[in-house]
């Protein structure tokens, strides 16, 4: 059993309905800062265990789970003299159909299904008291006291997380604990892998462990102390544990890894630790799900290779859904997993090719994530070409690409596996690209982009006159037809010998100069403050 | 296969469902049962914790009424209507009424959806659940049976002489899934309808049995073997079956001998005495009859399904007639209750009759 769709309305950054598919095995989610990422993560944790960062979502309601929009919205309207009825948070979780029990129409769109519907909604109960409070007009605040959370399966039956076949693990490396600074998740996670026979047994030692803590001649003795010593009352006065709460060894077990106690180990360590545990857990007939926050949080490269091989061979049989920055994450989880959250809508990227999805899993260095995020991306061949490409950027929009979301990327020979993907998002991208002297070759590699095939959202910008010399280096014939020479041509062998602190009496030395310096040579054009003439084709890509 | 069994009281229909419910769940399948009253619903919950140690988790047991809001309305309710229902109304006549008029109530029409089925709070008229199941069965083109089919593989009914009117045409659906449903009652016991609608009127109460003869079902009729009342002394058992002189008569299956065995009136001037010595359960036809508050009291209908030690009955008059003399006319309605009342001891039956009674009636020894 799993998850095929999340639908939130209201809930935190989501004002309006907002929907996201999920496939079996390994979902990875991206967007930028503040896209709501995190916030899908603790939805799906939400309506799977009733937990609201680690603590039961019933105790803490609060305004700050809505929408702030809404909420302002609302408490405007109250004002206005056309009050709105109060704001209601709706998670609705849809899952596959394996559990008859949770299935029914109780959703947004009344369509037959299991799932899990969460909402926090205004009681009806208290209506009287909300009329009240309307009439003072003093409402400055989300009613928050006369809310209460609705938890039903889509058969409107009242659920709890033990009617619910899906067992979750939340990791997150913002850590919660319990008061004794035990860690709340890996306290679940361990639960989770023990049968009820198992959990039945460990509370009842922990509770003879109390007992017999209770019943040692010291504790009696000190009791008699404290009773005999106290004046305050006649009644008995005495130390004692606390037996009251049934899952009491929960919070009153710590986790120790080679002796040590598991939240005084490095946060990296704890991260693969509780990734692994959740990982490990399986309970035979019921399929989980595993939310992973950030994995790359915390961990060095290779701690992070080896975190991610865990996730990789375990998702075979589980659902994960991953949150990330990391461009390195997602290359090696999959980019054909990747799920775009970009202003609240999503975006996939499932019909890449193989190969293309395969160059980046074994090649993940590169940043697809930059090109995935940005608003335009503008891809060029190597560190010069970008240094160039920036500075031009600069000089003509007055700040750089990056301050206008727009990320300039090297991205070697691999020009058509990033433009695959460009063209799955539609994203506005420009390829810088040198004709190496050979205008029909070039076309023909990119000519599922020009032309007729021509992508609005794509251009490639080259030089079409191919230039040509006498000069030969190493035997070989001098390439004329790449950006240094078409800086030089444009600019003039005085202004380059400014730009770049040289005194090169023709073009071939300076040539020969160039060539040798690529990203010197490129960094000397960036920091220049003389005025610079760029060729055509790289004013054509920062357009 | 379909199968509905007919057996008398005592005769060991509840331990029918609860040893079979016990092995299915043993052998991993999904269990509903239901019945109509809770106190046998109770009864049924006991029986299986003293035959298993706890309800196994792939068990169900819940109330008709529970089983048709739960599985029938909520599920797929999107199909007819949007609003949150807030449970049913217990209604024990016609619902639903639009105004009273000079020669006869009016009531509102299955067109005017909301009023003919909710009251003004939105809760299901008791009368009418059924009929909105097999509504929502039709308007969600047989969602809510292919659930209920993927829910439970095997589905025990106890109490079946309760259900009338649309409880019918719901078991029909019941029948027409792939899950197993296994039928059990006794139409001597038809004390209580779930509704009197005028849908199947024809098979209401005792005449439910010829519901079931419809070949169309399939249902295998067994009324042969379960004939053995394992819980009435054979004094009680043969005079409960005068009261049905129609039917296959039970046989006493308990041999038990306390000094106290049988069936016997008590005049009312030896009541404290009668209940002092033998501490019997008082049952009553309402709680308007008066009774000895010092011991416990029930209503003959509360007590069905019951297993009690002894029991003192509160007669009605049309009762007492009709033990004066068998061919004195008794509504089916008191007969079933009578009947109930009767076969709810193990050892014991009193019945209250003044000094003149006593006289006319002959086939019953006196308490002295």
């Amino acid at each position: 059993m799993r998850i095929t769709k999340l639908l939130v309305e209201n809930f935190k950054s989501f004002k309006e309905r907002f929907e996201v598919e999920f496939t079996e095995g390994l979902n990875i989610v991206v967007g930028d800062n503040e896209a709501g990422k995190s916030t899908i993560l603790e939805a799906i944790n939400l309506a799977l265990t009733g937990f609201y960062i680690n603590r039961p979502l019933r105790g803490e309601l609060n305004q700050y789970l809505f929408n702030e929009t809404s909420v302002r919205n609302y408490l405007d309207s109250l004002k206005g003299g056309a009050p709105e009825s109060p704001p209601q948070i709706l998670i609705e979780l849809y899952l596959t159909d394996e559990e008859p029990m949770l299935s029914g129409d109780f959703n947004r769109d009344r369509i037959a299904s299991s799932g899990i519907h969460v909402s926090i909604e205004f009681n009806e109960e208290y209506r009287a008291e909300y009329e009240a409070l309307i009439a003072a007009g003093e409402l400055k605040t989300l009613p928050i006291e006369y809310y209460h959370v609705i938890w039903k399966s889509f058969s409107r039956e009242l659920i709890t997380a033990r009617s619910i076949p899906i067992k979750c693990a939340y990791i997150d490396s913002t850590s919660a604990r319990y008061q004794n600074g035990s860690d709340v998740y890996i306290g679940r996670i361990v639960k989770d892998l023990l049968s009820p026979e198992e959990i039945v047994s460990v509370s009842q030692s922990h509770r003879q462990m109390k007992e017999t803590f209770m019943g040692a001649p010291a504790i009696d003795a000190i009791n008699k102390k404290i009773t005999v010593a106290s004046k305050i009352t006649d009644k008995e006065i005495k130390i004692s544990v606390e037996l009251s709460s049934k899952n009491a060894w929960e919070s009153g077990l710590m986790t120790y890894l080679n002796e040590i106690p598991f939240h005084f180990i490095g946060k990296g360590e704890q991260s693969i630790v509780k990734t692994n545990l959740a990982l490990a857990h399986e309970k035979a007939k019921e399929a989980s799900v595993v939310l992973i926050e950030e994995p790359e949080n915390h961990l060095s490269h290779s701690k992070l290779n080896q975190l991610i091989n865990t996730i990789k061979v375990s998702c075979i049989k589980k659902q994960v859904i991953v949150t990330t920055h990391s461009s390195f994450v997602a290359n090696k989880l999959g980019l054909n997993s990747l799920i775009l959250l970009d202003n609240k809508k999503t975006l996939r990227l499932n019909k890449l090719s193989l190969g293309t999805w395969s160059f980046f899993e074994k090649i993940s260095g590169y940043d697809t994530l930059r090109l995935v995020l940005c608003k335009k991306a503008i891809l060029v061949e190597g560190d010069s070409d970008e240094l160039v490409v920036q500075k031009a950027y600069k000089d003509i929009h007055g700040a750089l690409p990056i301050e206008n979301c727009v990320e300039v990327i090297s991205v070697g020979i691999s020009f058509l596996r990033f433009l695959e993907i460009a063209e799955k998002l539609e994203k506005q991208v420009s390829v810088v690209t040198d004709n190496d002297g050979d205008v029909p070759a070039l076309l023909k590699k990119y000519s599922e982009y020009l032309g007729a095939k021509k992508k609005p959202y794509i251009d490639i910008c080259y030089d079409s006159v191919v230039d040509v010399g006498a000069l030969m280096i190493g035997g070989k014939p001098f390439n004329y037809n790449t950006l240094e020479p078409k800086l030089i041509k444009s600019n003039g062998l005085a202004k380059m010998n400014l730009v770049l602190g040289t005194a090169y009496l023709d073009d071939q030395g300076l040539q020969v100069h160039m060539r040798a310096n690529k990203t010197e040579c490129a960094l000397k054009v960036f920091d220049s403050k003389l005025e610079i003439a760029y060729p055509d084709y790289i004013l054509d890509s920062i357009k | 296969m379909n199968r509905l069994v007919i057996a008398s009281a005592g005769s060991g229909k509840t331990n029918l469902i609860v040893k079979s419910a016990v092995d299915d769940a043993k052998a991993g399948k999904r269990v509903l049962i239901t019945t109509f009253t809770e106190a046998c619903e109770h009864e049924i919950r006991s029986k299986i914790i003293q035959l298993n140690g706890c309800v196994p988790a792939s068990v169900d047991i819940i109330t008709w009424f529970s089983f048709l809001i739960r599985h029938g309305v909520k599920p797929f309710q999107g199909c007819l209507f949007d609003f949150d229902t807030k449970g049913m109304l217990l209604v024990s006549g016609r619902s639903g009424l639009k105004f009273q008029g000079k020669m006869f109530p009016v009531y509102w029409g299955e067109d005017d959806f909301e009023k003919f089925y909710f009251t003004e709070d939105k809760r299901i008229y008791s009368d009418k659940l059924a009929q909105l199941v097999v509504r929502l069965q039709e308007a969600s083109k047989g969602l809510v049976f292919e659930r209920i089919r993927r829910c439970y593989e095997k589905i025990y009914i106890d109490e079946v002489q309760d259900l009338a009117g649309y409880d019918l045409e719901v078991l029909d659906l019941l029948f027409k899934i792939d899950s197993d449903v296994l039928l059990v009652g006794d139409p001597r016991q038809a004390t209580y309808a779930t509704n009197n609608s005028r849908k199947n009127k024809k098979y209401v109460k005792s005449a439910i049995v010829n519901f079931f003869l419809d070949e169309r079902l399939g249902i295998d009729i067994d009324d042969t073997s379960l004939q053995v009342n394992h819980r009435c002394a054979p004094a009680i058992c043969d005079y409960s079956n005068k009261l049905f002189p129609n039917m296959n008569p039970a046989t006493s299956g308990n041999r038990d001998v306390t000094g106290h065995d049988g069936v016997f009136l008590v005049v009312k001037e030896k009541l404290g005495q009668y209940l002092e010595s033998f501490q019997p359960v008082q049952l009553r036809d309402s709680i308007k009859t008066e009774t000895d508050s010092n011991y416990k009291s029930m209503n003959f209908g509360k007590s069905k399904g019951l297993t009690l030690g002894r029991v003192l009955i509160y007669p009605s008059a049309p009762m007492v007639k009709w033990m004066c003399n068998n061919d004195a006319e008794l509504t089916q309605a008191a007969r079933s209750k009578f009947y109930v009342a009767l076969t709810r001891a193990k050892n014991s039956v009193g019945i209250v009759v003044s000094k003149t009674e006593v006289k006319k009636i002959t086939d019953l020894d006196v308490y002295e």
